[in-house]
């Protein structure tokens, strides 16, 4: 069953003058509980196409259906209901409110969904990243790998339908890069989440059930 | 809602983002509650005192005993109510006699203050006082110290007082309503209202001045006096006359007038400089939480849901903040009273309830007016902006945050001080600043730029990132140069103002006034006070005349009726030179060797508030009765006086040689020290017709209130200079983000710490430098305004701001900039950009 759609998905900004096209007439289909790599060189359209994809932004033509909603036939306030309902992030820069401890940063979410135990919800996710002992840490008293680790844990914490992941090894090195793959793909796996990823990394892109290569804004390739 | 709301308030401050923005308010509100609440005390404790003047709340004075039906009103109304006959009579002891100014007074006197009594005569030691909430009981008087040598008597003497016999019970030192009046002739007597039957003092066509006196809730005192008025009015009784506490002291009311204005200035700039420290703190505020509202809305949280999320937390820091803020505002006033306390009444009268309200809606309006507008664009921020950091949403126009700051502060200064030509004309002032400033901020900034590059170096680094940010910088020059500027203002008014009345009210200033010194004996009365080293201000000449025509026509009967100096004699004097302490307004004042030729008119000036209110114009003719002969004079010019300068001042000047032939006295004013009192027995003993007019006891009750002022006066700046520095605060922290990156970026590039520390201390320095120069020719321009509205001076420039201002501004901001941005130096570099990223 097919959970999210994209249909001559195009998207065109105005630079000076000139219509610059990002994206050019893409298509694309995910089925439930698939994993789909969006690959590409810098500039090719990849995170544009990931924020089309989640509704963050809207297409200047074509369309997205997000669990059979058609995203471009939606408001702003519509599209969040979607997006608090279905979907999930992974961010290269991780994200995580500087301000908040680990605990507080996944139970955020959740708190905002108004989700009893969000804490104990939250706790019991970070133990599964295997930050049980560092609930109370900020972001900045952890490294890299970590911080994505807490990132990772307040994505799944929502139970996302799908999973959107920009880069989530961008900022890492190769071997706690590694490390936040495996736990990345553990989860999805669990808890059978859909998940669309943007990547460099080959090695993260062939753990994906399919992948879509991008160049400069027109699919060149898929698997 | 609320509790996610109270949960992200209560993490934002953990994380010290509200700092800044929680400080600010507080310190608005405090500095409005602390200026509110010791204004609203201090006010009612002069409202007070200015009814010990009156020694009551209202008081009804004429020339006939009072109506008893006014004490059967006065108990309707719930009110106390007391009768004083006040009159001259000679007072016998033994061979020795003298004038005295006699005062009667019932079992109610004094209704407002006390009278205070000693038994050791002449006792400057106020541990030898009493003070008494009544007069002297039947068959007792109290007399001045001075009158015991004058009749050669003691405590426990009698004296004779018309028909019956009074013992000498106390000496009173001071009574509340002893006042400037000049019905202090001779030394008091005080004695029971109830002892003047028996004394027989009063025969008819005596000249007794009566007053009835009330005091009790200021509304029922009110419901009195319109009661009063009503009956008087329809009575045509035009004998009486109703006065009020604001009305019982010129001078007293002025300097009341002048505190009250200066602590609203005081105060109101307080607000507004925190209100400019609460917008750029929030505008940090809200540039930090463009992350956290990315991801909100990048997980589905809507814009209204974000604006209910950011409505219900600052609604929260609101009430929070204005709850601390008045406690703090309570804290700031106690420890002013607390430092004040020998300059203050024992015990003031407690606050009412408008300075906390004040203070709370400070508080309220000042998020509504200074943050919310740079948190409004927050919920429309763009879910797309968690991907790209260059999205920041679209913050609210320049024009639109000025638009509702001015009204939000043209709002609260009306609330505080209900006038709103001084709100509008304040906040245009600062308006016109501002545009001043950052016009000179630009060209500056563009002078320090080439002036940096020619010197290289740091220089080069530190003006370049000025003359880049200059936006930003300028801003930042706007919220520094305001705050010197307003300091230096401050600063020179307060000290002006200080100045000025401790002038008006020097030590030496005159104290006494004699009047009716007849003209041969104004000669021996020099030499005699030449003889005690006593030396006057001056001596005038007065002739006693009524005015009775204006135009040919007597005056209208309504006029008559409102003005009392149209029924009564008037002092008329003559000058050849605009006499000291007069400043002409309007008509040029005559030549001083005037000669008029027969049938030239004779020209007159006059005091330019009467002639507003008797409608004399320029070129009117004015007819005065003298002893019966009548003369017509022409009104040539107006002028205005300082009653508080003590000397002897005139509604009527004329030329000389024009009233010279009519019966006249002469008047002088002069300083008496305590120790040199008793030369006015030496005075009056040679010279009985002499009218004393001791002012040295109103005047030391001026000099207390003065004193009080001023020391509220010196907490205010202190507090405003607190403010000042807040805002340099959240300027600096508003621009440390990318101050934080360039560091970051220096020293990965290799540069010392000593360098980046250096490049910032001189970039600081220069920001701090420049807004103080522009602070110094704000400063300048906004002084001579003052100078030339306020006390009619010259301009003059005040090298020293010049020299202060950069200066000052340069070291402040330096070392406010690097004391801040120091820590950022000490951080590794990668975890700084990282933390940027």
């Amino acid at each position: 069953m097919t959970i999210l759609q994209a249909e001559q998905l195009t998207k065109q900004v105005a630079v000076g003058g000139d219509q610059l096209r990002i994206l050019d007439g893409v298509d694309l289909a995910v089925e439930r509980g698939a994993s789909l790599a969006i690959v590409g060189a810098s500039g090719s359209g990849k995170s544009t196409l990931l924020g089309l994809l989640a509704g963050l932004d809207q297409p200047s033509a074509g369309r997205v259906l997000l669990a059979g909603a058609d995203l471009s036939g939606c408001d702003e306030e519509q599209r969040a209901a979607l997006r608090e309902r279905y979907v999930g992030f992974v961010f290269q820069s991780f994200q995580l409110l500087p301000s908040l401890t680990a605990l507080e940063n996944v139970a955020l979410p959740l708190e905002l969904r108004g989700q009893r135990n969000a804490e104990r919800d939250a706790a019991e996710f970070l133990g599964r990243v295997g930050l049980g002992e560092r609930l109370s840490h900020y972001p900045r008293q952890l490294s890299g790998g970590e911080q994505q680790r807490v990132a990772l844990a307040r994505a799944f914490a929502c139970r996302p339908e799908v999973l959107f992941a920009d880069e989530p090894t961008g900022n890492l090195d190769t071997v706690t890069g590694r490390a936040v793959d495996e736990l990345l793909f553990e989860l999805n796996q669990e808890q059978g989440t859909t998940l669309v990823l943007v990547t460099h990394e080959q090695g993260l892109a062939a753990r994906c059930s399919a992948q879509l290569t991008l160049e400069a804004g027109r699919v060149v390739a898929t698997r | 809602m609320i509790a996610i709301a109270v949960k992200l308030l209560l993490r934002n401050w953990r994380s010290g983002a509200l700092r800044l923005v929680v400080g600010s308010l507080l310190l608005a509100v405090a500095v409005v509650t602390s200026v509110a609440l010791l204004a609203d005390r201090v006010e009612r404790a002069l409202t007070e005192q200015s009814a010990t003047f009156l020694a009551a709340d209202l008081a009804v004075r004429g020339p006939n005993p009072p109506p008893p039906v006014w004490q059967q009103w006065a108990q309707q109304q719930g009110l106390r109510a007391s009768r004083i006959a006040a009159f001259n009579s000679m007072v016998y002891a033994g061979d020795e006699m003298h004038l005295a100014a006699v005062k009667a007074v019932d079992d109610g006197y004094p209704l407002r203050g006390e009278v205070v009594i000693s038994e050791q005569p002449f006792s400057q030691l106020a541990a030898d006082w009493q003070p008494s909430r009544s007069g002297p009981p039947r068959g007792q008087v109290w007399v001045d110290s001075r009158l015991l040598p004058l009749l050669d008597v003691a405590l426990g003497d009698t004296i004779e007082l018309g028909t019956t016999e009074l013992t000498i019970g106390k000496v009173v030192v001071t009574e509340p309503d002893r006042g400037g009046s000049f019905s202090l002739f001779g030394a008091r007597v005080l004695m029971h209202y109830q002892d003047l039957e028996a004394a027989a003092v009063i025969q008819p066509g005596s000249r007794v001045r009566y007053r009835f006196l009330v005091a009790g809730e200021s509304v029922e005192v009110a419901r009195f006096n319109q009661r009063l008025s009503a009956e008087l009015s329809a009575g045509d009784d035009q004998h009486w006359e109703l006065i009020t506490p604001e009305r019982a002291e010129a001078s007293i009311a002025d300097t009341v007038q002048r505190g009250r204005t200066f602590l609203l200035l005081a105060g109101s700039v307080g607000v507004i400089l925190a209100g400019v420290a609460l917008a750029l703190a929030s505008r940090q505020f809200a540039d930090g939480q463009l992350a956290q509202v990315a991801l909100l809305k990048c997980w589905g949280v809507g814009a209204g849901r974000v604006r209910r999320l950011y409505a219900a937390q600052l609604l929260l820091l609101a009430l929070l903040g204005s709850a601390a803020g008045l406690l703090l505002g309570w804290l700031f006033h106690a420890a002013l009273l607390a430092v004040l306390a020998d300059y203050l009444p024992a015990s003031l009268p407690a606050a009412g309830g408008q300075p906390w309200l004040v203070g709370a809606a400070t508080g309220v309006l000042a998020l509504v007016g200074f943050a919310l507008p740079a948190l409004w664009h927050l919920p429309g921020l763009p879910p797309l902006a968690v991907l790209r950091s260059d999205i920041a949403g679209s913050p609210l126009g320049a024009a639109a945050r000025l638009a509702i700051a001015a009204a939000v502060a043209v709002a609260l200064l009306y609330g505080y001080s209900g006038n709103l030509w001084i709100s509008l004309a304040l906040l245009a002032t600062l308006a016109a600043l501002a545009l001043l400033i950052a016009t000179l901020a630009v060209v500056l900034l563009r002078v320090a730029r080439s002036a940096g590059n020619r010197l290289g170096g740091v220089w080069r680094m530190a003006a370049a990132n000025l003359w880049r940010a200059r936006l930003h910088s300028q801003l930042q020059m706007l919220g520094f140069a305001a705050a010197i500027a307003l300091l230096m203002v401050m600063a020179v008014v307060r000290g002006s103002l200080i100045d000025e009345w401790r002038w008006q009210l020097a030590d030496d200033a005159p104290n006494h006034f004699l009047v009716n010194v007849a003209p041969y004996e104004i000669e021996p009365v020099k030499a005699l006070l030449a003889e005690r080293n006593l030396s006057s201000a001056g001596w005038f000449s007065m002739v006693r005349g009524r005015l009775v025509e204006i135009n040919g026509a007597p005056p209208p009967a309504d006029l008559k009726e409102r003005h009392e100096s149209l029924n009564r004699e008037l002092n008329l004097s003559w000058s050849a030179t605009l006499p000291e302490n007069n400043q002409l307004v309007a008509g040029d004042w005559w030549p001083a060797d005037l000669t008029l030729g027969a049938g030239e008119p004779i020209p007159m000036s006059i005091e330019v508030e009467l002639a507003d209110e008797l409608g004399l114009q320029l070129g009117d003719q004015v007819t005065f009765s003298i002893g019966g002969l009548r003369f017509s004079a022409e009104l040539v010019n107006t002028r205005a006086l300082r009653w508080e300068s003590m000397t002897p001042n005139f509604y009527f000047l004329f030329p000389e040689g024009v009233l010279e032939e009519f019966p006249r006295s002469g008047i002088t004013s002069l300083h008496i020290p305590a120790s040199e009192k008793l030369v006015i027995n030496d005075l009056l003993r040679r010279y009985p017709t002499v009218v004393v007019i001791e002012l040295d006891k109103v005047i030391s009750q001026i000099q207390s209130v003065v004193n009080q002022v001023t020391q509220g006066l010196q907490m205010m700046t202190g507090m405003i200079l607190l403010c000042g520095v807040l805002i340099l605060y959240a300027g600096v922290a508003l621009s440390m983000p990318v101050r934080l990156q360039q560091s970051a970026l220096l020293r990965t590039l290799g540069s010392s710490r000593r360098t980046v520390l250096r490049i910032q201390a001189v970039e600081f320095a220069l920001l701090g430098g420049i807004a103080g120069l522009i602070a110094a020719i704000a400063a300048e321009l906004a002084l001579a305004a003052i100078v030339e509205q306020l006390f009619a001076g010259g301009a003059q420039l005040r090298p020293w701001l010049w020299l202060a201002g950069p200066l000052g501004g340069a070291a402040l901001v330096a070392l406010l900039g690097v004391s801040y941005s120091a820590r950022s130096v000490g951080v590794p570099p990668l975890q700084l950009l990282r933390q940027l990223d």
